[in-house]
């Protein structure tokens, strides 16, 4: 029993993780401009990561094996947001019609 | 066949993959990036051969400092970026 | 001769751009040809007598260029032919170097006393080899200086490059608040995490390469992240040269010393250690330290070359 809960909380966690990574990776083909494709390819540096090393904690045996799949999830956490910050601001501050791009409605 | 014959295959055609579009990449940054990738994809490969040692190199220096040295030569010669208004 | 090869390597004379294309040549009547050599022998007949001496040196050094050039290419393709003459054949079993493998992987601990056979294979079976290597490294990192650093010649306020730089190509990553606080977390877990493969190269993977290069690449993040100043503090000019020097001086000082006794049968003195220990394995770990330092130093200063042209801010 406790094996077969483990194993459905393991599918559905990796299933997740990968509909966030898939729509990362199709954003970041399907978008034209720079700020968009950030936000897609953030996606799934973030929460895809995030419940893939989750599902993958959840079918680890011990803990110790199952904390230490997290330490590059903190890493990715801190760096990535960092990188798409940065990519928007030097697009903001080098991109001049900006506002063409912008959806304003 | 197993799963870890599938991703042996799935890493080397990727590996090949990357290295056919450096050459067709269509600027100079993609073609930097796409080198990088190919890096990566090796470094994957290193450990399923079971060689950490080279795998750590490879991911600090095919990825990281090569990746990073190529950049700043792309922006020593001006090479990034289009002209006003052009999209990469 | 001497004067105006010296002038050839010196740059102020092209003595490969006067030798005629051949398909050229080919492509000329013979009449025509031979106007042409008239035309010349009379152009040179009328120089006077020291430009005649050194028209007459450009032209021999010409032939000795082409008959050399064909010298090299064909000694060089006979040196490979006789090498891969005695290579083993496709799918054979090389005897001698599986001998040699099975020696490195059974008999590996007791020898060098290292856990981990790549590092036992690196840096004490084939200790010289990894000494090229830093050597390699610390010549192309000599090389990119010569060519990149800045001095007082090509760093004129009116330059191209540094006034583009100055106007609209340099961003001053290290005052966004953001990218400071990260790099105060990141840098030093990354310059952590580069010491903890350095020294861990006898006991898993790692050793003097992939530390040394995770050791440069979190210099680099300290130094777009902080500013340059910060790097600059800790690693100055004088300090990086000494410990380039040291580094691969005490590497060859130490590999020179084992080398001795063990060509003349001596007993060197260089404790072993129990296998699996931090202080073990003899001399595989200060040269690991060497090894790390050179590459770390190495890796640093091609980003500091590339990025502004100086390391440590001179």
């Amino acid at each position: 029993m406790g094996e077969w809960i483990r194993f459905w909380v393991t599918a559905v966690l990796l299933i997740a993780g990968l509909v966030y990574l898939v729509a990362g990776v199709v954003g970041n083909c399907r978008f034209r401009y720079v700020m968009n494709r950030v936000h897609a390819a953030g996606l799934g540096d973030t929460m895809g990561l995030f419940f893939t090393a989750a599902a993958l904690a959840v079918s680890a045996d011990g803990a110790a094996l199952g904390i230490r799949l997290f330490l590059p999830l903190v890493f990715l956490w801190i760096t990535s947001p960092v990188s798409s910050h940065f990519l928007s601001q030097i697009e903001y501050f080098t991109q001049k019609n900006l506002f063409r791009h912008m959806d304003r409605r | 066949m197993d799963a870890l014959e599938l991703c042996r295959i799935v890493l080397l055609a990727l590996l090949l993959g990357c290295a056919v579009t450096v050459n067709l990449a269509k600027s100079l940054l993609q073609a930097v990036i796409i080198f990088m990738a190919y890096s990566s994809v090796m470094c994957l490969l290193w450990i399923l051969m079971e060689s950490p040692d080279l795998a750590i190199t490879e991911a600090a220096v095919g990825a990281g400092v090569s990746g990073m040295l190529f950049l700043l030569t792309l922006k020593k010669l001006h090479q990034i970026g289009g002209k006003d208004g052009e999209e990469l | 001769m001497k004067r105006t090869f010296r002038s050839w390597l010196e740059g102020d004379l092209d003595l490969l751009s006067e030798i005629p294309d051949a398909a050229e040549v080919r492509n000329l009547s013979r009449r025509k040809l031979k106007e042409i050599h008239k035309e010349e022998r009379s152009r040179i007949r009328a120089l006077p007598v020291t430009r005649r001496v050194a028209h007459l040196e450009t032209r021999a050094f010409q032939g000795w260029y082409r008959i050399l050039a064909v010298g090299c290419c064909v000694a060089l393709l006979g040196v490979f032919l006789f090498m891969t003459a005695h290579v083993t054949r496709y799918g054979e079993e090389n005897p001698r170097a599986s001998e040699v493998a099975d020696r490195y992987l059974t008999r590996g601990v007791e020898e060098t006393g290292a856990i981990n056979a790549v590092a036992g294979m690196i840096l004490d079976y084939r200790a010289f080899d990894t000494l090229g290597e830093s050597h390699v490294l610390f010549t192309a990192l000599i090389c990119v200086m010569v060519l990149l650093q800045r001095d007082s010649k090509n760093m004129r306020p009116d330059h191209e490059d540094y006034f583009r730089i100055q106007q609209e190509w340099y961003y001053p990553t290290e005052r966004d608040p953001i990218l400071r606080r990260v790099g105060m977390v990141l840098g030093p877990g990354i310059l952590m995490l580069g010491c903890y493969i350095l020294l861990g190269g006898h006991l898993g993977p790692g050793g003097g390469f992939s530390g040394g290069a995770v050791l440069g690449t979190g210099l680099v993040i300290l130094a777009s992240a902080l500013g340059d100043e910060t790097v600059d503090r800790i690693l100055t000019g004088k300090r990086f040269r000494w410990i380039s020097f040291l580094a691969l001086c005490f590497y060859s000082l130490a590999k020179g010393y084992v080398f001795f006794t063990g060509a003349n049968g001596l007993e060197n003195h260089i404790p072993k250690g129990t296998p699996g220990a931090i202080l073990s394995a003899g001399l595989i770990l200060p040269l690991d330290i060497a090894v790390g330092l050179v590459v770390g130093c190495t890796m640093f200063g091609f980003y500091s070359l590339f990025r502004r042209g100086s390391i440590g801010g001179q």
